[in-house]
């Protein structure tokens, strides 16, 4: 597991799983779409906007998963000295923020026939807005410090303090009474919903993380020539 | 003894520092007035409607004029060298982001704290209210000067982009307004609300000497 | 008291300067010479403990730097080459400032002699933003008279001075020589000021 911390043996591997992830990554987008268009039911309740389920859920859990693991590479990175977390910050911040505002704009495409609004103020919705704005944060972040050094601790600092956001965003629809459905799916409980709706869903997530894999190992890898060529 | 004496005239110099800029805090407090002025301008005199959302401007408007001074919060000191010195006569950098903390509180939230009670008579809010609203306030501008050191020690080193200090505060004051803004509203609730609001004050505590004195160590090395 | 092993620093794995070896007892004076950017701030600063240096170690009073940190912040009077006098506050204020947060034992008779000296004693009331550049430069080592501690370790403190001041500064060191003191100083030459080491960085 050495190349998950360690620049050069990433570089091996990601040169070895780079293009079976991209292939196995449109497979899976090309079942995945055509279960959730053609082969699955529409919902009694919502009829075929049910579909927007299968963007919105796992978009919605990679822009949560990135951000959790950009936290586990903060701590890497601050207390036990891995440079190698703070390349996967950079590089991968815009990937996750790709993703929530993927979740954002399809749940309020989703939103406007189901609650009859874009856009509702409750607490899940706010979260993930704040998720959003959190990764734009560190963007600009990125972009506006001078001294890299610097640069990248106060980026790990912040986004160990921006995580606090990440409990209230997964145990939002637990805590208040929101519009928006408590989760469907959890570990601890047999899941609400129909196998025939689960396999895209599980398809679909399977898709986007592996699509989120390919770009992620393709800009690590620019983001580790470009601080080579740098010391140069 | 001796380092409670250093805890004290930290505490004189930060005094002499503000005194000599009292202007500074003043037009701070004229931004506030002014903003409420233009604010109820904009959505006409109407009584019943200001005090309603009355609350809710206070504390909008508290917040971006607090957010104003977040300059002077540590660059001032970083440029002429005093952190370092101040450092090296024994404070930690933790320390030294509890102690500048409870100085932007004193001397920059606290004249707002003042400035409330003529804000409410000219937002129309019921004087009951009052208690509620100091007592959110209170809480709620401390949470606001660790937010305040924790960005401004973040952004020692950005000289391009200092806006971004204050977006980093008001992104994370989102749960304070909710919170403190909701105590009017629900006068039944007080006690749970200012908990909440406790707890976070609580938890940033513990956070702010952590990540402004990283943030300043991090600042005064690669100077 | 002070002593620099084998010391190397690297920024952005580039090699600023590497195996530096420096002690320093009571009664020495240590010169740092070098260009522009060669590095001599740096090593300021990893003495400071400011900095962590990439290899070698510095010890303080037989124990590691880290260790031992508090006690020798106690005894080092740092000046760097930035003024760090309070421009709103008049020297009177200042002085008065300083004295305070040190716990300084100096009286106001040995501080008004060294007013005196520096030619600052007719400035008193006058704000520190007004006062010239080598003024300010000259008010900030009034600091290491207030702090009254054994090791003093200046950056440049011979630039944007005149001959006058220099020669003064010499006395100074000489006197805080004889006095079981010892300095640390950086400079790009060395205007005939008696030192123990020099350093070539």
């Amino acid at each position: 597991m050495k190349f998950l911390i360690n620049p050069s043996k990433f570089n091996e591997v990601a040169d070895y799983i780079f293009k079976p992830v991209l292939i196995l990554s449109i497979v899976f987008f090309a079942i995945g779409l055509l279960f959730s268009f053609y082969l699955s039911p529409d919902d009694y309740q919502q009829g075929s906007t049910v579909r927007i389920m299968y963007v919105h859920v796992p978009s919605a859990w990679l822009g949560l998963l990135t951000y959790a693991i950009m936290t586990l590479y903060s701590i890497l990175a601050l207390a036990f000295r891995i440079p190698f977390g703070f390349i996967f910050n950079t590089a991968v911040t815009p990937i996750g923020a790709v993703f929530t505002l993927i979740c954002i704009i399809s749940g309020s495409l989703w939103g406007r026939p189901m609650w009859g609004t874009w856009w509702v103020w409750d607490a899940r919705l706010t979260s993930v807005a704040i998720l959003f704005i959190i990764y734009l944060i560190i963007i600009f972040m990125n972009l506006s410090f001078e001294n890299r050094i610097v640069r990248e601790k106060v980026v790990a600092i912040f986004i160990l303090v921006g995580s606090v956001n990440l409990p209230i965003v997964k145990f939002s629809v637990d805590w208040w009474n929101t519009l928006h459905q408590p989760a469907t799916i959890s570990k601890l409980s047999k899941p609400n919903i129909d196998p025939s709706m689960m396999t895209p869903l599980i398809i679909m997530t399977f898709a986007f993380i592996l699509i989120g894999i390919a770009i992620a190992i393709l800009r690590i890898k620019t983001e580790i020539i470009s601080r080579k060529s740098y010391l140069s | 003894m001796n380092f409670l004496n250093k805890i004290i005239f930290f505490y004189y110099r930060e005094y002499k520092l503000n005194m000599s800029g009292v202007q500074d805090i003043l037009t701070n407090i004229i931004f506030f007035f002014i903003s409420i002025f233009i604010f109820i301008f904009s959505i006409g005199p109407d009584k019943e409607t200001i005090s309603i959302i009355g609350v809710g401007i206070l504390w909008t408007l508290l917040l971006l004029s607090s957010t104003l001074s977040l300059r002077k919060f540590y660059q001032d000191d970083f440029e002429n060298g005093n952190l370092l010195i101040i450092h090296l006569n024994g404070f930690s950098f933790g320390f030294i982001a509890i102690l500048k903390t409870f100085s932007h509180f004193v001397f920059v939230q606290v004249p707002f704290l003042l400035s409330i009670p003529i804000a409410c008579i000219l937002l129309n809010i019921a004087n009951d209210n009052l208690f509620y609203l100091f007592a959110s306030f209170g809480i709620g501008s401390l949470i606001l000067s660790c937010l305040g050191s924790i960005s401004s020690s973040m952004n020692l080193m950005n000289q391009r982009n200092f806006l971004l200090g204050s977006v980093i505060v008001m992104i994370f004051s989102v749960p304070i307004i909710i919170f403190s803004v909701s105590i009017i509203n629900m006068e039944e609730s007080f006690n749970s609300l200012i908990n909440i609001l406790f707890g976070i004050l609580l938890i940033v505590f513990a956070i702010n000497p952590w990540a402004s004195g990283l943030c300043l160590k991090l600042s005064l090395e690669n100077n | 008291m002070l002593i620099v092993k084998d010391l190397s620093i690297e920024r952005l794995d580039k090699k600023i300067f590497a195996n530096i070896n420096l002690s320093l007892s009571s009664g020495n004076i240590t010169i740092l010479k070098g260009k522009n950017g060669s590095g001599k701030t740096t090593l300021l600063k990893a003495i400071l403990n400011l900095l962590e240096p990439s290899f070698g170690s510095i010890y303080w009073k037989g124990k590691l730097l880290e260790k031992n940190l508090y006690d020798f912040y106690n005894h080092v009077t740092y000046i760097a080459d930035t003024t760090s006098s309070l421009r709103k506050l008049t020297i009177k204020d200042n002085v008065n400032i300083w004295k305070k947060f040190f716990i300084s034992k100096i009286s106001d008779t040995q501080i008004e002699t060294a007013l005196k000296t520096l030619k600052l004693d007719n400035y008193l009331n006058k704000k520190v933003g007004t006062l010239s550049f080598g003024e300010t430069k000259k008010l900030e080592f009034l600091r290491l008279i207030i702090e009254n501690k054994k090791v003093w370790i200046l950056d440049e403190p011979l630039s944007n001075l005149d001959e006058d001041s220099i020669e003064l500064m010499k006395q100074t060191f000489e006197h805080h020589c004889s006095k079981e003191g010892s300095i640390i100083f950086s400079s790009h030459q060395n205007p005939g000021i008696y030192v123990t080491e020099e350093i070539q960085l």
